[in-house]
C-alpha cells in the first residue's frame, strides 16, 4: 500500500493537456522521481498532489487518505493534507527569521512553544544550520535559504515530501553537495520524497524509482538503471544520458545475438536487445562508452573530427559515412584528430527507423 | 485563495450549495459591490456631471458655452498660453533633467546621495512656495534684484519674474525632477553588457555616452518629458502668482477666474478644453512608453555601469552643479524663511528688521489655523482611506483575479491623468446640489473626497506593484504549511504588502498637503486649507505671512520626503537581495 496514490490523474488548461492519465503509487521512505523536459506535466502533476491545482479526473489518496476524487467531488485544500512542499523559488517568507520560517508550521498546528523551540532545534541540527535561527532570509546564502524551505517542510514530518526543482537554482558545486545532502536527510527521517526534476542526472542519482514523463504521460516508470540500460521508447532512450544512432541493416538474429549490417559490408554482432523491429531496416541505438576503437581490421572504418577532454576520459567524434559517433574512452587510450580509426559497438537497442519522430515508439 | 477559486467548479457538479449562496458567501462579490459604490461616488460620478454639464444649456445638448469659450479673446488666449508655456517649460525642464540625471549618474562626481536628494526635492516642494520664492528672490526688490543693482549699478534688471518669462523659468525649474527621476532610473537600470560591448570594440567612453546610452534611454527622456507636460498644465500655483499680476493668464488661472464671478458654464467648458488637452498628451505618454518597450535594455536588477571621467573638467562641473542646485532648491526656500522674518519684503538685512510678528499675526488668524489642522486631517484621511480602499482593489485584481474588477483599476486611474482644475469643478458640480445625499460643497467632505478622487491612481499603482511582487509561491508554501486562506492572508499577504502600503500612504499625504489647484476652486469659509490660506495672503500683498505659513508647513513636508526616501531605498534593497 503506497503512501501517495494516483490513478489515471488528468488536468488540462484550456486546450492544453497537461497531465494525461497519469498513475503511480509511492512507497514508505522511497525516493520517488517525475522526470521530463519543460511542459511535460511533471510540476502540474505534483501541484496537483500538493492541491495547489484541482485536476479534471482521476484520484490522489495519501497516507491512506483520498484527498482527491474527481467523481466524488472531492478535494482537500492543501493545508489540510498532511504535506510538506519545497518550491522551485524556495519561497521563503522574507518577513520572517529562519526560525519563523521554520516554525510556522508547526504554530499553525497550535503545538506548544516549548515543543517548537525543540522542533525547530532538531530540524536545524539535520540541516546544520544551527546558530542561523534569528537571521533574515536576505541575509542568507541561496543554499542556505534551500535548506530553511527544506526545513519548513520538514518540521511537522509530513506524510509525504514533495519537492518542485529545489536544486534548480544552485550552482553546480552546491548541487552536487546537496544532492547527497537532501539522500541523507530523507535516510535520516524517513519520509517518502515526491520529486521533480527536469535534470536528468539528479534523477538518476538520487531517486529509488523514476517516472520519465513526455507530454503529459508516463513513458517509463522503474528504477534509474534500468531507465538507463532499457529505456520503454524512443523518447526516454532519446533523453536519458547521450546516445548516438547509427542506421543498419538486420541481417539475422538467433536466442542469444543479432548480427546488423552496415552500408551492406562491415558486419555488427550484438548481444540480443529485448525488442527487434518487424522490417530489415533498423535504427542502431548505443551509448558512447558502448563504442571503443578497435585494433586490426575489425569494426567499422571511419574518421576521428574532433577530441574532446572531459576529465575522467575523452571524448571522440568519429565521422561514419553521413553519420557521426560519439565515442568515451578512458584517459589511456590516445587517437589524434583526422586520424583513422575502426570502431566497435559492444551493445545497443534497436529502433524502426522512424522512431525518433515518434517519442512513444517502443525501444527496449 | 486560488486553490479555493478553482475547487469551485468540482463543487458545482456536486450541487453541494447553490450559485445564488455561494454568490453571497463568496467574500470577493461583497467586496466588489462594496468597492464599485466607492469609486462610483468618488471619481465616476463628478466625471459624468463636468462632460454632461458642459453640453447641456438649459436642459437641451447644447454647445453654447464652448461658444462661449471662443466669444471672449481672453479665454482662448489662455488655452493658447497653457499650451506654449507648458511646451516651452518641458523643453527648459528636459534640459535641465537630463543632464542632472546623467552627471549624478554617469560620471565621477562626489556627493552623489546629496546631489540626488537636493535634485529631487521640488518634486516635494508645494509649486506655489516655489513660486514666492521666487518673486522674494528676482522680484522688483528681492535678493537676486538687489545683487544685480548693487553689482552693476543699473536699476533695471535684466529679467522680469512676472507674466509670461516668470512663469515658464519657475515651471521648469520645479518640474524637471519628473525627467530626472525616469532618466537617472533608466540609466541606472540599463543592461551595462550594451555599454560594455562598445568598450571591447575601442569605442572612447565619451562617445559609448552619446551614441550608445543617449540614444537607449530616449523612451525614458519622452515619458518623463511628458509627465512634466502634464503636471505644467495642471498648475496653478506658479501662473497664480507669477501670471496674474501681469494679466497673463492660462486655462487654471482663468478657470479660477472664471468662478470667482462666478460663471460655472464657462469653467465647465474650459474644463472639458483641459480634458482634451490631457487626452493628447496621455496618448504621447502611452507613445513613448511603448517606445520603452520596444528597446527592452532594462536589465531588472541593480547594475554597477561605467563612469566617465571628468578629468580636469571635474571642479568646474562639481561647481557648476552646486550652483545650479542653490539656485533651484536651496534659494527660493532660503528666500521664503527671510521674508518670513524681516519686517517688510525687500528691507535691508539688519538686526532691527528682523522679527516673528509675520508668524504671530498668521497663527492668530482662526481661517489660518483652520487650514493647518484641516490639511493635516485631510491628507491623513485621504491617505488611509485611499490605502485601504486602492489595496483591496489590487488584492481583486492582482491576487483575487476577479477579473470585473479591472474597471474599478482603469477608472482610479483616469483622475491622474486630468488636470486638477477639472476635478474641482467636477467637484462643485456634483457635490452642489446632489440628486441624493447631503450637499458636500461648503464642507471639508468635498475637499475629502475631491484628494480621494485626485490621487487614487497613487494608491492603485503602489498596491499593484508591491502585491506583483509577492510571488505567489510565497503564499502557496504557507498554505502546504497547513493556513488556511485567512490565515495565508493574515500571515503572509499584508505584512508583505505593508511596506508599499506605507509608501502609498506617504506619497497621498505629501500630495494632498500640498494640494492647491483643486482646493483653491473648492475652499469655503471654515473649510480652508493651508495652501489655500497661504495663496490668499500671498495674493493679497502679506507676503511675510504667507511665507511664515509656508516655512511653518515645510517641516512637516521635508520629514515625510525625506520618510518616501527612505522607505523606497529599502524597497529597493529588499528587492535587489531577494532575487539572488
Amino acid at each position: 500500500m503506497g503512501v501517495v496514490r494516483v490513478e489515471r490523474l488528468a488536468k488540462s488548461f484550456g486546450k492544453v493537456v497537461a497531465v494525461d492519465g497519469v498513475s503511480f503509487e509511492i512507497a514508505e521512505r522511497e525516493f520517488f522521481s517525475l522526470l521530463g523536459p519543460s511542459g511535460c506535466g511533471k510540476t502540474t502533476t505534483l501541484r496537483c498532489v500538493a492541491g495547489l491545482e484541482t485536476a479534471d479526473a482521476g484520484t490522489i489518496e495519501i497516507a491512506g487518505r483520498p484527498v482527491y476524487r474527481a467523481d466524488a467531488g472531492l478535494d482537500v485544500p492543501p493545508n489540510e493534507r498532511d504535506i510538506g512542499m519545497v518550491f522551485q523559488s524556495y519561497a521563503v517568507w522574507p518577513h520572517m527569521t529562519v526560525f519563523d520560517n521554520i516554525a510556522y508550521p508547526l504554530r499553525i498546528r497550535k503545538i506548544p512553544q516549548a515543543g517548537i523551540a525543540g522542533r525547530v532545534a532538531h530540524v536545524l541540527r539535520i540541516l546544520g544550520m544551527t546558530g542561523l535561527e534569528e537571521r533574515r532570509p536576505s541575509q542568507l546564502s541561496g543554499g542556505q535559504q534551500q535548506r530553511v524551505a527544506l526545513g519548513r517542510a520538514l518540521a511537522l514530518a509530513p506524510s509525504v515530501l514533495l519537492l518542485d526543482e529545489p536544486l534548480s537554482n544552485l550552482d553546480a558545486k552546491l548541487r552536487e553537495q546537496m544532492r547527497a545532502e537532501l539522500k541523507l536527510i530523507q535516510r535520516e527521517t524517513g519520509l517518502p520524497i515526491l520529486y521533480v526534476t527536469h535534470d536528468q542526472t539528479e534523477a538518476l542519482a538520487m531517486s529509488d524509482r523514476i517516472a520519465v514523463m513526455c507530454e503529459g504521460r508516463i513513458h517509463h516508470l522503474a528504477p534509474p538503471e534500468e531507465i538507463y540500460r532499457r529505456p520503454a521508447t524512443a523518447f526516454v532512450l532519446d533523453f536519458i544520458g547521450s546516445v548516438n544512432y547509427l542506421p543498419c541493416r538486420l541481417a539475422g538474429a538467433d536466442d542469444s545475438s543479432v548480427t546488423l549490417l552496415w552500408r551492406e559490408e562491415a558486419a555488427i554482432t550484438l548481444p540480443r536487445p529485448p525488442h527487434l523491429p518487424p522490417g530489415p531496416d533498423v535504427l542502431l541505438a548505443a551509448r558512447p562508452e558502448s563504442w571503443r576503437f578497435a585494433a586490426g581490421s575489425a569494426g567499422l572504418p571511419g574518421t576521428v573530427v574532433l577530441r574532446s577532454f572531459h576529465g575522467a576520459g575523452f571524448e571522440y567524434r568519429v565521422r561514419l559515412g553521413e553519420t557521426e559517433i560519439r565515442v568515451m574512452t578512458p584517459n589511456d587510450v590516445r587517437v589524434s584528430e583526422g586520424e583513422a580509426v575502426r570502431i566497435v559497438v559492444s551493445e545497443g537497442l534497436l529502433l524502426e527507423p522512424d522512431a525518433l519522430s515518434r517519442p512513444e515508439a517502443r525501444a527496449a | 485563495m486560488t486553490a479555493g477559486q478553482r475547487a469551485l467548479p468540482a463543487r458545482a457538479a456536486l450541487g453541494v450549495a447553490p450559485a445564488w449562496q455561494r454568490a453571497v458567501t463568496d467574500h470577493r462579490h461583497i467586496l466588489f459591490a462594496v468597492l464599485s459604490v466607492f469609486v462610483f461616488i468618488t471619481v465616476v460620478y463628478p466625471l459624468l456631471q463636468v462632460a454632461g454639464r458642459s453640453v447641456i444649456v438649459d436642459g437641451a445638448l447644447s454647445l453654447a458655452n464652448y461658444a462661449q469659450v471662443f466669444a471672449l479673446r481672453r479665454n482662448w488666449i489662455a488655452v493658447w498660453n497653457s499650451v506654449w508655456v507648458s511646451l516651452v517649460a518641458t523643453v527648459l525642464a528636459t534640459a535641465i533633467g537630463v543632464v542632472s540625471a546623467f552627471l549624478v549618474q554617469r560620471t565621477d562626481i562626489p556627493a552623489k546621495t546629496l546631489f540626488r536628494v537636493l535634485l529631487v526635492a521640488p518634486f516635494a516642494i508645494p509649486p506655489l512656495f516655489s513660486a514666492m520664492g521666487w518673486v522674494q528672490l528676482a522680484g522688483p526688490v528681492g535678493l537676486l534684484s538687489q545683487a544685480w543693482q548693487g553689482i552693476t549699478g543699473e536699476f533695471e534688471v535684466p529679467w522680469n519674474i512676472y507674466g509670461a518669462s516668470g512663469v515658464v523659468f519657475v515651471l521648469a525649474v520645479t518640474k524637471y525632477p519628473f525627467v530626472f527621476i525616469t532618466v537617472a532610473s533608466a540609466l541606472q537600470r540599463m543592461d551595462p553588457s550594451l555599454e560594455e560591448a562598445a568598450r571591447t570594440a575601442g569605442v572612447p567612453t565619451w562617445r559609448i555616452m552619446r551614441d550608445i546610452t543617449l540614444p537607449l534611454v530616449r523612451p525614458a527622456v519622452s515619458s518623463g518629458a511628458l509627465l512634466a507636460f502634464v503636471a505644467s498644465i495642471d498648475n496653478f500655483g506658479i501662473p497664480a502668482v507669477l501670471g496674474m499680476r501681469a494679466q497673463f493668464y492660462v486655462l487654471t488661472t482663468r478657470i479660477y477666474e472664471a468662478l470667482t464671478i462666478p460663471n460655472m458654464p464657462l469653467a465647465t467648458a474650459m474644463s472639458m478644453l483641459l480634458v482634451a488637452l490631457a487626452i493628447v498628451s496621455m496618448i504621447g505618454l502611452r507613445r513613448a512608453e511603448g517606445g520603452a518597450d520596444k528597446y527592452a535594455v532594462i536589465a531588472g536588477k541593480a547594475v554597477t555601469p561605467a563612469v566617465l571621467k571628468l578629468g580636469s573638467w571635474r571642479p568646474a562641473v562639481v561647481i557648476g552643479l552646486a550652483l545650479a542646485v542653490l539656485l533651484i532648491t536651496v534659494l527660493p526656500l532660503f528666500a521664503l524663511v527671510l521674508t518670513s522674518i524681516t519686517t517688510f519684503w525687500g528691507a535691508d538685512l539688519v538686526w532691527a528688521n528682523l522679527t516673528l510678528e509675520h508668524y504671530v499675526s498668521a497663527l492668530t488668524i482662526p481661517a489660518a489655523r483652520r487650514g493647518i489642522l484641516n490639511s493635516l486631517f485631510l491628507a491623513a484621511a485621504a491617505g488611509v482611506i485611499l490605502v485601504l480602499t486602492t489595496s483591496l482593489i489590487s488584492y481583486l485584481t492582482v491576487k483575487a483575479r476577479y477579473r470585473a474588477a479591472s474597471w474599478l483599476d482603469i477608472a482610479g486611474i483616469v483622475p491622474f491623468a486630468l488636470p486638477g482644475s477639472v476635478i474641482g469643478v467636477a467637484m462643485i458640480l456634483a457635490w452642489s446640489n446632489p440628486p441624493i445625499g447631503p450637499t458636500l460643497y461648503g464642507t471639508i467632505w468635498i475637499l475629502l473626497i475631491a484628494y480621494i478622487m485626485r490621487y487614487m491612481a497613487f494608491g492603485l499603482q503602489t498596491t499593484r506593484a508591491t502585491l506583483q511582487q509577492i510571488h505567489v509561491s510565497l503564499e502557496e508554501a504557507a498554505l502546504t504549511s497547513g493556513a488556511g486562506r485567512l490565515r495565508v492572508l493574515k500571515d503572509i499577504t499584508l505584512p508583505l504588502l505593508r511596506p508599499g502600503m506605507v509608501a502609498a500612504w506617504v506619497l497621498i499625504f505629501i500630495s494632498a498637503f500640498n494640494e492647491l489647484t483643486v482646493s483653491v476652486l473648492i475652499w469655503t469659509t471654515g473649510a480652508e486649507t493651508i495652501g489655500v490660506w497661504i495663496f490668499i495672503m500671498q495674493d493679497s500683498g502679506f507676503s511675510g505671512r504667507a511665507s511664515a505659513l509656508a516655512v511653518l508647513t515645510l517641516p512637516v513636508i521635508l520629514v515625510l520626503y525625506l520618510l518616501m526616501q527612505w522607505l523606497t531605498r529599502l524597497e529597493e534593497r529588499r528587492a535587489g537581495r531577494s532575487k539572488g
